[in-house]
Parts: C-alpha cells; sequence; structure tokens
C-alpha cells in the first residue's frame, strides 16, 4: 500500500515471478554445479590424456556460457525487476536489509562472467594448469554466489532471530541457511548432470557418447542421494509454524504430489536411460530427464514460497507487503492511508468501488481475476454477501495461509461487495441484527463460502435435529478439509432446526 | 491528500556511503553500455561496406559484443542496487507506472544477446544476412536504452504519477515529459561518441594479428568519437535547456560546486575535442572517462535538484553495523584480484599463442 500495485487481473504476479523466478534458478543452479561439472572433467581428461573428453569439455562449455551466462544472467536481472514490480514494499526491505550482502553477490557475479570468458575463449590458447585454475576461480565464484543468495532468500521463509535484533549476520545465518545450502548445491550438481545430457546426446563416436553419457548418470544419481537427505534436514529446522502451513496448504499439496512424480520419474530415466542402457540417450531423453528436473525444481521452489504464506517475509511482512507493524493502525481505515487508493473513504454508497480498491491492495498479490492463478472468481462464486462478510474475519483462522483481513468493519463489507456482488452479481444486503428467526440462516451463511447452501440442506434431508447437530460437530470426518461446527450451544439448535425445517421444504 | 512518495526504508548506515558507490559504479555501467553501441553501429557500418578489410572489422567487433552485453549487464547490477537503496521509494513506484516496457526490457535484452552471440558464431556463414540480425539487435538497444530514460525521468517526478490512476496495468511511458526526448538523445549520441573511442582502444588488441584491420578500426572509431562528441555539444545544451528554470540554474551560480562541475566538464570537453582532433587516442581516454565521471556528477544534482521538491527524510539506523560493508570491500578486494590475474594470464596466453 505503501506502492502502486502494478494490475494485470487476469495474470497476477505470482504467475510473472513463477515464469521468470523458476527458470531462472534451475539455469543459476546449473551455472553453479556446471562450473564444478567442466573443471572436474578437464582435470580428468588432462590426468588421462584423453583428447576426446577435452573435446567434449571444450564443446561443453559453449553450451554452458550461452546458457548460463545469456539466459541465467539476463532473467537473473529479471528477477530484480520482477520482485521490485510485483512485491514493491518486501524488495525494499530486502535491499535495505542486505545491500552489502547483494553488493558483494554481484562481485562474484563479475567474477564469473570474466572467468567464464577466460575460460571458454583461451581454452586451447591457456597452459593447462592456468586454464584449470581458472576453471576452479569461475566454480568458486559461482559458489560463493549461491552462499550469499542461499542466506537472503533463506531469510524470507526463516528470518530466525533477525526479527528481534534486525542484526544483518541474523537473518544471513538463519535457521535454513545450512540444510538449505548443502540442498541447493546437491541440486546444482544434479543439474549439472542434466545438462550434461544435451552435449552427449550429439556426441558422434557411439561408445564414447555411452561413456560420457554414464559418467553424467553418476552426477545425477550421486546427487540424488544427497538432495534426499539435506531435503529432510532442511523440512526439519523449518520452524513449526510453517510445517502446519505445509499440511493444510492445498498449493503445496499438488505441489508435493508433482515434486514426488517428478522425482521418481527422473530416477526411473536416469537409472533405465542414461547409466543402464545408455544406447537409449537421444535428445528426447535429454529432454524428459532436464523436464522432470524442472519440475522437482519448481515444485520445491513453489513449496518454499507457499510455506512463507501468509507472509512475504515471516513475521514481518504479509504476502500483501502489508508490514505487521502497521496492521493496528491500518485497522482504524485501510483506504484513507493507502496513498495509491482511488478510493479514500467508504460509505454505503461506494462499497463495491471501495471493496475493488481494497482486493487490489489486499487479495490480488495472491489471487487473479478468472486467471490461471488462485482465480478468486471461482473461489467466491458460491458465497453470499453475508456469508462474505462473515467469513472475512475468521478467513485466515480457517486458513492460515492467507493473511488477515485489515481494516475497518465498512471496508470489510465493501471487499465482500465486490467479492459478491460486482464478481457474481449477487445482491448486496446488509443482513438484520439476528433475531431467533433468522438466527439460522445467517449461521448458514458462514458455509456458503465453501459451498453452496443447497448441499447442505440436501444433507439434511431425513435427519433428525439431533443427528444434523452430531453432524455438524463432527465435520471434519465427513470431510478433512471442513471445520467441526464450533458455536454457542444456541447457535447450533438454530441452525440444526433451520436446517431440518428446509429439508422438509421449510420456508422459515 | 496523502503525497504519492512512498515512506523510504531505513539506511543501514549514512547516505554518504552509498552515494559513493552509486558514483563510483554508474559510469562503469555508462562507459560499457556506451561502447556496447558504439560498436554496434561501427560493426554495422564496416559490415554494410562490401570490403574485405570492413568485413574484418565487422567480424573483430561481433566477436566482442557479446562479451560487451555480458559486462554492461552486469555492471548495471551494483549502481542499479545502490539507487534502489537511495531511491528505491521513487524507483519502484515509477517502475510499477510503467511496468509492462520495464519487464519488457529483460525479454528484448535476451533476444539482443542472442542477436548478438548468433551475428558472432555465425558470423561467415550468414554474410550479408548478418546486417539485419545487428541491426534489429541494435534497434533493441535504443529501445531499451529509451525505457530506461522513461523510467529515470518519471522518478524524478512525482507529479506525474497521477498517470497511474488511468494506468494501473502499467502500459505508460512518459512521452509528456519535456527532457525526455532531450535526455534521451544526449545519452545516444554520447554512447556513439564514447563507442567510438572503445572501438579505436580495443583496435590496438588487433594490431599484431591484422593490422590493416587495426588501423580502420583506430581511425573510424576516432572519427565516430569526434563527429558525435561535436553534436553532443548540440544535444547536450538542448538537455540542459529542456530542464526546469530552478535545476537549470544550480548549475549557473545558485549552486557552487553543480557550477564548479558544469565549468569543468565544459573544459574537459574543449580538451577532448582537441584531444580527437590531433588522434591523440591516450589523451582521449582520460580526458573522456573524466568527463563521463563529471557529468555523472552533473546528472546526481540534476536529480537532488528534481527529488528537492518532494523531499522524503531517510532515516538511518542508529545501530549502525559495518561488518557487511566490509564484506563488500573484502569480496571487491579479492574479486579485483582474481579478475586482474585472470585477465593477465589471457594475455600471456595470447602472447603465447
Amino acid at each position: 500500500m505503501n506502492y502502486p500495485v502494478w494490475f494485470l487481473p487476469e495474470i497476477g504476479g505470482g504467475m510473472l515471478m513463477a515464469l521468470i523466478a523458476i527458470t531462472h534458478v534451475f539455469i543459476s543452479h546449473f551455472a553453479v554445479g556446471g562450473g564444478l561439472y567442466l573443471v572436474m572433467t578437464e582435470y580428468k581428461a588432462r590426468r588421462d590424456n584423453d583428447y576426446q573428453m577435452l573435446e567434449f569439455i571444450k564443446k561443453h562449455s559453449k553450451f554452458f556460457m550461452l546458457v548460463s551466462m545469456v539466459y541465467g544472467g539476463v532473467t537473473g536481472v529479471g528477477i530484480w525487476f520482477t520482485i521490485g514490480l510485483i512485491q514493491p514494499d518486501a524488495t525494499s526491505e530486502l535491499i535495505h536489509t542486505f545491500v552489502f550482502g547483494w553488493a558483494a553477490e554481484w562481485v562474484w557475479f563479475l567474477v564469473e562472467i570474466v572467468a567464464l570468458l577466460v575460460y571458454y575463449y583461451k581454452f586451447d590458447s591457456m597452459d593447462e594448469r592456468t586454464h584449470l585454475k581458472v576453471g576452479a576461480i569461475y566454480f568458486i565464484a559461482a559458489w560463493l554466489s549461491l552462499f550469499l543468495i542461499n542466506g537472503i532468500i533463506g531469510f524470507m521463509l526463516t528470518p530466525g532471530e533477525w526479527i528481534n535484533d534486525h542484526n544483518f549476520w541474523s537473518g544471513f545465518f538463519n535457521p535454513t541457511f545450512w540444510p538449505s545450502l548443502w540442498f541447493r548445491f546437491a541440486i546444482a550438481t544434479l543439474l549439472a548432470g542434466v545438462f550434461a545430457f544435451f552435449t552427449t546426446a550429439f556426441i558422434d563416436d557411439k561408445s564414447f557418447r555411452y561413456k560420457m553419457t554414464r559418467y553424467s548418470s553418476l552426477w545425477c544419481l550421486v546427487s540424488m542421494a544427497v538432495v534426499i537427505p539435506t531435503g529432510y534436514w532442511y523440512l526439519q529446522v523449518l520452524p513449526s509454524a510453517t510445517q502446519e502451513i505445509f499440511s493444510v496448504s492445498p498449493t503445496i499439496a499438488n505441489s508435493v504430489k508433482v515434486g514426488a512424480f517428478a522425482s521418481a520419474a527422473f530416477i526411473v530415466l536416469v537409472t533405465l536411460c542414461t547409466l543402464w542402457k545408455p544406447k537409449w540417450h537421444t535428445l528426447v531423453t535429454a529432454l524428459l530427464v532436464a523436464s522432470c528436473a524442472l519440475s522437482m525444481m519448481g515444485s520445491f521452489e513453489w513449496i518454499r514460497e507457499a510455506g512463507r504464506r501468509p507472509y512475504v517475509i515471516n513475521h514481518q511482512r504479509y504476502s500483501n507487503g502489508i508490514a505487521l507493524s502497521r496492521v493496528a493502525e491500518l485497522n482504524n481505515g485501510f483506504l484513507s492511508k493507502a496513498r495509491w487508493s482511488t478510493v479514500t473513504q467508504v460509505d454505503e454508497t461506494n462499497l463495491e468501488q471501495a471493496g475493488a480498491e481494497l482486493f487490489k491492495f489486499q487479495c490480488y498479490a495472491c489471487h487473479t481475476l478468472d486467471g490461471i492463478n488462485n482465480d478468486i472468481c471461482s473461489k467466491t462464486a458460491n458465497s453470499s454477501f453475508n456469508g462474505m462478510v462473515k467469513y472475512l474475519s475468521v478467513m485466515h483462522e480457517r486458513r492460515p495461509f492467507m493473511p488477515p483481513f485489515i481494516g475497518t468493519q465498512i471496508e470489510k463489507k465493501a471487499l465482500a461487495a465486490y467479492l459478491v456482488g460486482t464478481l457474481h452479481g449477487k445482491e448486496i444486503t446488509i443482513a438484520p441484527t439476528a433475531t431467533a428467526a433468522n438466527l439460522g440462516q445467517q449461521l448458514l451463511d458462514d458455509c456458503t463460502m465453501c459451498h453452496g447452501s443447497d448441499i447442505i440442506v440436501d444433507w439434511a434431508v431425513g435427519k433428525t435435529g439431533e443427528d444434523v447437530q452430531n453432524g455438524l460437530l463432527n465435520l471434519s470426518k465427513l470431510d478433512s478439509s471442513m471445520h467441526d461446527y464450533s458455536g454457542s450451544q444456541a447457535e447450533l439448535d438454530a441452525l440444526a432446526s433451520y436446517l431440518v425445517n428446509q429439508s422438509k421444504g421449510g420456508t422459515q | 491528500m496523502i503525497s504519492l512518495v512512498p515512506t523510504p526504508d531505513v539506511l543501514s548506515m549514512s547516505r554518504v556511503y552509498f552515494d559513493i558507490f552509486l558514483l563510483l559504479t554508474f559510469p562503469l555501467h555508462l562507459i560499457l553500455m556506451n561502447a556496447m553501441i558504439g560498436t554496434t553501429a561501427i560493426a554495422l557500418w564496416s559490415h554494410w561496406r562490401k570490403d574485405p578489410v570492413c568485413e574484418r572489422l565487422a567480424y573483430q567487433l561481433a566477436k566482442t559484443l557479446p562479451l560487451l552485453i555480458a559486462l554492461t549487464i552486469n555492471f548495471g547490477v551494483a549502481p542499479l542496487l545502490f539507487a534502489q537503496t537511495l531511491f528505491g521509494h521513487y524507483l519502484y513506484s515509477s517502475s510499477v507506472i510503467i511496468g509492462v516496457f520495464w519487464l519488457g526490457i529483460i525479454p528484448v535484452l535476451l533476444l539482443v544477446y542472442f542477436g548478438a552471440y548468433l551475428y558472432d558464431f555465425k558470423f561467415w556463414s550468414l554474410g550479408r544476412r548478418g546486417i539485419p540480425v545487428l541491426l534489429l539487435s541494435g534497434v533493441l538497444m535504443l529501445c531499451i536504452g529509451f525505457v530506461f530514460s522513461s523510467n529515470m525521468t518519471l522518478m524524478l517526478d512525482p507529479e506525474a504519477w497521477t498517470a497511474y490512476f488511468n494506468h494501473s496495468g502499467g502500459a505508460f511511458l512518459n512521452l509528456s515529459e519535456a527532457t525526455l526526448i532531450p535526455r534521451y538523445t544526449h545519452m545516444m549520441i554520447g554512447a556513439c561518441a564514447v563507442g567510438g573511442l572503445a572501438v579505436a582502444c580495443l583496435s590496438r588488441l588487433w594490431q599484431r594479428n591484422d593490422a590493416d584491420v587495426a588501423a580502420l578500426g583506430l581511425t573510424v572509431g576516432m572519427r565516430l568519437f569526434f563527429a558525435a562528441t561535436c553534436v553532443q555539444l548540440v544535444a547536450g545544451i538542448w538537455f540542459l535547456l529542456s530542464l526546469p528554470a530552478d535545476i537549470l540554474l544550480l548549475f549557473m551560480g545558485r549552486n557552487m560546486l553543480a557550477s564548479s562541475v558544469f565549468i569543468i566538464a565544459l573544459i574537459v570537453v574543449v580538451l577532448v575535442l582537441r584531444a580527437a582532433w590531433n588522434k591523440r587516442l591516450g589523451g582521449s581516454v582520460w580526458l573522456t572517462l573524466s568527463l563521463i565521471y563529471l557529468m555523472s556528477f552533473m546528472r546526481a544534482f540534476v536529480r537532488e535538484g528534481y527529488l528537492g521538491k518532494n523531499f522524503v527524510t531517510q532515516l538511518v539506523t542508529t545501530n549502525q553495523d559495518f561488518s557487511p560493508l566490509i564484506l563488500f570491500v573484502v569480496s571487491l578486494v579479492i574479486g579485483l584480484a582474481m579478475i586482474a590475474w585472470m585477465i593477465k594470464a589471457a594475455f600471456n596466453a595470447q602472447e603465447g599463442q
């Protein structure tokens, strides 16, 4: 809210971030592991006087340079641009906290570029020892880049003691620093093997192609053997609140499935088609293996991002960029303090217009409008206006990966009016004060955020009031994603009696 | 109404440090960007001429261009980092307002890069067809420059930010800004001048392998340098006069430091022209480097002049910790030592070859 929101309702910032970040992360890890692969393979080739292998590594270094320096370098800048556009508040906080960490990372990025250019362009003219030293410098610089960025990325998920002391080193050496570093390094060496398959696929000499394909398979499988325990270690050091998010977030559940399938397919493909039967290895195999690795990497990054929710910087700033330190102040009036809002005052006459602005500042960071990623329209299709107003009050409790609504009661109604009235054309009627006569109906509105009321009425058909009450108290047994009813006994009585009445075709 | 200028984050130490790093690193990016554009321009010219020496010059430049792009990008990172630290609250806001074009820089830059590599690796097989490939890369480089100029002018003018309320999707360019075209013209003509000088310098490296190409590169580079610097005199005055009066007056005596820098810069321009006319490469290089730094200082005065109207106090933390700065400085010293060693080793390898 301190900054304008770049509003692309059908696309959403998350999708842009995913497109640029996941592909960049994929290539940038390759840039680290690939450096080790180059220098170790060159060393082996020179030690064994294997000119065929030396020629292979020269060819591979050209591919490596084009992929890592061109695509990796440009998309690295692209991530800066993207996060500055979709999360300016959090980006500014990261930059201000770690400015000299980033600056040191820039130095190593520069060393990487110079080393890689010298390595490739002087492959034939430089003496062996010096050339290997240049390769080693490349790898050291790339690894130090990983070391530095790992600290900053880890900070966003687990800021640790930084929350209390705001000290650079507390944030940098955060609780996930070491497991994440070794996990990422193992991924990097795994990707070195994955990308080498592209070069090995084009080797003409059959026996040499088999040899280098097998050699690259070992890089993949040995790395995979390190990825699994370091990944487990990483999960173990996550705070309990984050682990809880892992267990309830549907985004994470889906990503875990994708990651698990991709990992299994990766192991099978590499073991069968490149290690056991390298003659089966072709460009198609290389593409399939790379797709599996990209899915593994993508699901890991997606899980890491989703695991931070409802924060963008854990316990410091919500996913929508609002700092926790400002919540109390903003609960007295959000729009009046939102410098980039077209509406600053809300009343009964401009509810939907104000709601549109609130959506932009509080929901759009994660939700799209009719987009692919986390579409809000489909998620709110069943809800009534009053149900939505109530839901917005408890949203962060029902879905702990979502930030709370921040603002006044009338602003909450404004957002509900937009989500239900503007998006779905439903009637916006503020519920009258609850009475014994209408309490049941009002309570039923609570359910409409997730499903239509007709489903509940159908469920109540043929049941007694007592059966309905028991059912409501054990909703989690009906569906694990539901919470057991938790209102007062009087409310439970009212709701059960309303449902029984409705199931018999009543009009009350 | 609340000001649109966001509240900045707290600085981890005095802004002087960040100012110094910004002023030190930005001209390096500028020099490389200029070399990239000048190299492209001369490569296009020499490839267009159906002369074997010209063609070989184009090939030498084709081999250099991807390296210059890589270094231009890298040296853009540091000033962008320090600019975000000092002016992020302006820069993020203006970037969001032109978001489509700002993020569009990334795919365009990828095309520029791939075009340059294609031109390099396939130079002989592409033949004359290489010209449109490089031309496309060159035009896209100019487009990127234009988006940068648009953003840099928009960030200085928070009053123009109200455009956001009609363009929240980021499809906006600050075209009505009076200084945009003069500023962009000034930057691009300067790029041609410095680029010409860069090609003249690079020619020295080709002396041993191809004396004809080296001589042609030197001549063409110095000519472009001299001609573009003459045009730059006009473009520079145009840009200066397009500035709002209160900012222009900073250089006319209202701010003694800014005025002194301006006068010194004018003297250096005359010396640069004399050195270029006399074809003194070494003198031209040192004087131009000084001029670029002086121009960067003037640019900083212009920026401060604009932002002074919308000044937002940027707090500095009370618990200043110098250890992260030490991390950076130590990394820089070790990194530069490694780079120096590698460059020396590369030249030794060239000698040996």
